[in-house]
This record gives structure tokens, sequence and C-alpha cells, in this order.
């Protein structure tokens, strides 16, 4: 039996998951998720860490494995590095085992990403560096718009008229948004609009990667904004997409954190072995 | 000696394009004079044994702005020529009294005439290689360019160089492999503790520091950083090859560090360990660097294969000896040797089922995200998804 516990430093928050880990049986046992807000995203990985070693009642060296992910590749007191389309991906399979698909949505980009039963990645497509995809772009809108962020899914969902907006650069978004809101466009109209505009792309996204039916996992920090999943299900018929079933889970949010996990302890089983192959290639 | 002062100093002579430790080491003796030479091989010995320093000129890096360089070439030619002239045209080589210009491509081969015709006042020569591995042939070919070499830099230096002049200088050089090799192999054993980029720039010294030092530069590395604790994380153990000749910015090497990948071997400036190992100090000198060249030495894209099937031998035995798990092409923008070759070692290695990827880069690259991205996914493809 082995603990492991994965990292994810995205850009809008920290998440830190430790597991317990026996064969193919994995027990999640306790989790953190920290707003980063202007702190630095490292002392924050160090608290987490800290804090769910206090909670599981552990020492640093019952952990057989730290892993992280995301922007994690920094935290020196990581054994090893994954990336995230890796770790969403598996995360995924352990959230929901018939997910075919992530759709990672988080504050900085998104990215669709096709996977087996193992989580194995076969293909992905993410958004360019463009922010109107993002779950940065979203928030600031409600910043000006004066709605707090958690309102931001009931009120999209409760849209008669919903306005689109430029789908292809955040300035031509925030452009287009002030321009509604002076025009007098209804908030949930606008929300809705904007939805739309980042369901039409991911949609087209996960077109790419080849993938036509089965579950799609949301994942990242806009999981579970239920405006954005019904969007992305109505683009999903639109783009003639309807085999594919996008759905959301309660801790989609900690998706890349459980991957960094579980793959971790995949790695702790396989290193002796690497060890000593490396010692016969290389005789001291 | 602790590791920092030893990477502080690397360092320091890595960013410095005017070559002040050249100019300073013929400050200390009047008469002293320097011989710049290219990638990827040139026999330093026979520079040495003139009394004189080799200075390796591996291009201009990120640092150097390229503006009258830009003049001499077309776009579509990769940036090392264009940067070494650069700094030719601007007088940082003036420290120079010498250039060699050994056989890479065609256009290290035009930067030879460019450089006759520009510095009219320097020892400038093309030093040609055999495309025959035979000792009568291609190994007497080799003995009369080397011999012409020898007797142009015996009369830049006023003195012919003798037989026993060449001895000491080989038996120099053979210490100097020696400790370079020790390096490879350290890392290779610990490559948690000697990171890609400070072995880099220890290597990196040894174009600018007279052998004898930088051969105690190099134990004194491996000392010194044995006795520091590093964190040993799970990365990919990977072979870089394809940068033998224009060299990737220090910004890419830690790149593919950070991104999850060991690196355990490569051919960054193969002129230090081009010979496989001693050349003997006894006999011709000249026919026992000829000897080691045609039937000891590291094998390139720039250098001539006789056999269809001695193709990618050296990379793959590069990738066995070091625990390798597998190879990044990393070659530099319009390098036709590294590029042409690509598939041919990529083939090969398909074959042995040695993962790879593959990826291009200047001197002067910036955006490190994307090598940060495909090096990190193929960490984590070797990591998760590799048979072993």
């Amino acid at each position: 039996m082995t603990y492991t516990l994965g990292i994810d430093i995205g850009s809008g928050a920290v998440k830190s998951v430790l597991f317990r880990n026996d064969g193919n049986n994995h027990e999640w046992i306790a989790k953190r998720c920290e707003r980063i807000r202007r702190r630095a995203p490292m002392d924050l990985a160090q608290q987490g860490y800290d804090e769910l070693l206090d909670e599981a009642k552990l020492k640093s060296a019952d952990i057989a494995y730290v892993a992280t992910t995301g922007e994690g590749e920094n935290v020196k007191f990581a054994t090893g590095h994954f990336y995230s389309m890796t770790t969403h991906a598996r995360g995924a399979i352990f959230l929901q085992p018939e997910a075919r698909a992530v759709v990672d949505i988080g504050a900085l980009n998104g990215r669709a990403i096709s996977i087996d039963e193992r989580g194995k990645v076969l293909s992905y497509k993410m958004t360019s560096q463009c922010a109107s995809g993002s779950g940065q772009f979203l928030e600031n809108i409600a910043r000006y718009l004066g709605v707090a962020v958690e309102e931001i899914g009931p009120l999209s969902m409760s849209a008669a008229n919903p306005e689109k907006v430029s789908s292809i650069c955040a300035v031509l978004a925030e452009t287009d948004v002030i321009n509604m809101v002076s025009r007098g466009i209804a908030t949930t109209d606008i929300l809705k609009g904007i939805h739309i505009s980042m369901a039409s792309r991911l949609a087209k996204l996960l077109k790419v990667t080849g993938i036509t039916q089965g579950k799609v996992l949301l994942t990242g920090g806009l999981a579970l904004d239920v405006g954005l999943l019904a969007a992305l299900r109505e683009e999903l018929v639109a783009e003639k997409m309807a085999l594919l079933q996008a759905e959301s889970h309660a801790e989609s949010i900690y998706a890349g954190a459980i991957g960094a996990a579980l793959w971790g302890a995949f790695r702790h089983d396989k290193l002796k072995q690497l060890a000593q192959a490396v010692n016969e290639a290389v005789p001291a | 000696m602790t590791v920092a002062p030893i990477i502080q100093r690397c360092e320091a002579l890595f960013d410095d394009l005017h070559f002040n430790s050249v100019k300073e080491w013929k400050a200390r003796e009047p008469g002293r004079k320097a011989v710049g030479f290219m990638p990827v091989y040139v026999p330093r010995e026979i520079i040495h044994a003139a009394g004189m320093l080799p200075v390796g000129i591996m291009g201009g890096g990120d640092q150097l702005e390229v503006i009258q360089g830009d003049a001499y070439y077309q776009s579509y030619i990769c940036r090392i020529p264009r940067s070494t002239l650069e700094m030719g045209l601007t007088g940082r080589l003036d420290c120079l009294d010498g250039m060699l210009f050994p056989s890479i491509c065609d256009v290290i081969r035009n930067l030879s005439g460019m450089w006759q015709i520009l510095f009219k006042d320097k020892y400038v020569r093309y030093i040609d290689v055999p495309q025959n591995y035979q000792d009568n042939v291609g190994g007497e070919f080799y003995i009369e360019e080397m011999q012409v070499l020898r007797e142009g830099l015996g009369q830049l230096a006023g003195r012919p160089i003798t037989d026993d002049d060449l001895r000491r200088s080989i038996a120099v050089y053979n210490e100097n492999r020696r400790a370079v090799q020790e390096l490879y192999r350290y890392r290779a054993l610990k490559p948690w503790q000697a990171l890609s980029y400070e072995v880099y720039l220890v290597l990196r010294a040894g174009m600018v520091l007279p052998p004898e030092e930088h051969t105690q530069l190099v134990r004194d590395y491996i000392a010194a950083v044995d006795t520091e604790k590093r964190p040993q994380r799970d990365n990919a153990r990977i072979v870089v090859t394809g940068a033998f000749c224009e060299q990737p910015p220090l910004g890419l090497i830690k790149s593919i560090e950070m991104a999850g990948c060991y690196i355990v071997d490569d051919d960054f400036m193969l002129v230090l360990r081009w010979l496989l190992d001693d050349v003997p100090v006894t006999g011709d000198p000249l026919e026992e660097l000829s000897k080691a060249f045609l039937h000891r030495s590291a094998s390139t894209a720039s250098k001539y294969d006789v056999k269809k099937e001695d193709k990618g031998q050296y990379l793959l035995h590069q990738v066995k000896s070091n625990g390798a798990e597998g190879v990044i092409f990393a070659a530099p923008s319009f390098c036709d040797p590294a590029l042409l070759e690509r598939p041919m070692l990529q083939d090969i290695l398909a074959k042995q089922k040695v993962p790879y990827t593959a990826f291009k880069y200047a001197e002067n690259t910036g955006q490190m995200a994307p090598i940060r991205e495909q090096a990190g996914t193929f960490a984590d493809s070797i990591k998760l998804w590799s048979a072993a």
C-alpha cells in the first residue's frame, strides 16, 4: 500500500489531493482547493501538501510519490511532473470510467482530449493563446456586469434571447459586451451569449480530435458552470455531434490533481526496476 | 570549491561574445596567438602544438543581434554562419589570428571562402575530412590535410611544429577527453546531480580555455557537484541528437530538463569527445591522429558513413550504453545534414522500438513554451506508455 499526492497548479487555483493506493484500488482520502488570488502558487502548493498530511495524520516520509501537473514543474519537493493533458485524461477516467473525451476548461485556456479506457491520450486540440475561450475572460466579464462567479451559470440558463459575442479574441469579445451593455441587453442574455461562443469553440475542438460518440467529461475550473455545460450540449447538437454526451462531475475541478496522484502511484511501482536497468546499462 | 562559483565562471565565459578571456590569455605573454574553429571537429592538437590557443566559435547565441551578417546569406540559411559573420564584421573576433572551417556543409564551406575575402590578414583554412576510411586512401589524404595545416600554423607561429610538440599536445587532449568522458559518465549515472545546463556550460568553457585548465575545471565540477545533495526527479532519460553544429540556446536545454527529461547523452560540442579513446603518444603523431579519426571517432550527420548498416549505430550505442529511454531530435532550422539524416535515424530507432520526438530551433529561439510542452508530453509518453 502506498500514499501518493497530486498537486495541480492552475492559473486560477492550486488543487491538491491525497490517495491511498493498493494495486488497482485507489482510495481518495483528502483534497484541497485554494484560489491563487495574487499569492505565490508555490507557497500554496506547500500549504496544500502540509494540510493534506496533517488531515491524514501522515509524515512526508509516508508519501511514496508527490506528482505535480499544470504549472507545477518547479515544485521543489515533487518526485515527478506530468503534463496537464496526461493527468486530466487519467483523472477523467477515475471520475467517470465511461468518459472517452475530456474538455478541460480552466482560467487560462481550454482543450479537448480524446482518450481510451486506460486514460491514454489519443489526440487533443487546444485553444490558442487568445483568451476568449478561458475562465479568466468569463470571470472578468462577470465582474464588469456586477455578477458573482457562482451566479453566472444559473443566470445564463434563464436567458431568453442570447446575444453571441466574438469568439476569436478576448479584446473584441469585451468590446462586444460593452456594446451590449450600452444597448441595454439583459445580463442573462449576455452571459448566455458568452457561454454559446465558448461552447461553440469547445465543440469545434472536440470535432478536431475525431471523437464522434461517448461520454465527454468537463474538467478544470469551469466544469461546474451549469450554463457552460448546457451551452456545450446545445452546440454539440448544432454541430451534428449529438452522440457525444457532455457531463460534469462534482469533483471535476480536481481531475488534474487526481490524475497526477494516480500516475504517481503507477510510476512508483516502476521506478525500482528502472533503476536496476540503468545500473546495468551504465556501470559505475 | 562549490558548484556555484564554477558555474558562474563558465556562465561569464559563455556570455562574453568579445572573447576577453582569449585576449587576456594572449596578453599574458607577448607573441601568443589564438586560432578559432567552428563545429564539428578539428584536430586541436595541431593548434596547441604550435603554442596557440584553439578557440571554439559556436555562433552568436541568443544575445547577439545579427544585422550585417544577414546581408551575406539568404533567409533560408541557418543562423550560425550569419551570427559568426556578425561577430567577425563587428570586430569581436579580432583577437583571433586564424580561423578554421571544418567540413560540415556547403554553407560553412562558403563561409570559409567569405572569410578569406573579408579577413585577408588572417590565416584561414577549410579543413576537409576523408570520405574513405582506409588508411592508405582516406588516411593518406587526411594526413596530407593535417600536414598542410601543420605547416600553415607553423608559419603563423614563426617556428615549425615538431613531432614532439604534437605528441605533448596529443597527451594534453587525451587527458581532456578523459575528463569530459568522466563527466558524461557521471551525468549518465546521476543526471539529477549534474544538470544538463551546468554540464553544457562547463563543456562550453572548453571552447575558450586552454585544455589543461579546462581539464581541471571539468574535474573540479564533478568533485563539487558530487558533494551537493540534489533532489532526484522521476524524469525520462533521453539522448539529444542533431545539435552538433549550431548550438541550442541555454534556455532550450533548461526547458527540456524542466519538462521532465534528463539528458543522459547529447552531441553538443562534439569536438570535445570526437575521438573515442586515447590517441597513442608514440609513433607518427599525424598518422595516429588520422587512425583515430578513421577508426575510433564519433559519428554525426556531417560525417560520411561508408556502409548503409553503419548509419545510426552511434546513436543506438548512445541510447543503450546510457540507459536512455528515448531520443529527442533537436536540430537547427535549415540544417541540411541533421534534417536530411533525421528520417534515416528515426527509421532505425523505430525498428529498435526506441521512442523519439523531433523539433527544430535556432540559436536565438526565445519562445520555449511549445518545446516544453512537446518535451513534457514526450516524457509522459515514455514514463506511462513505453513497453519498458
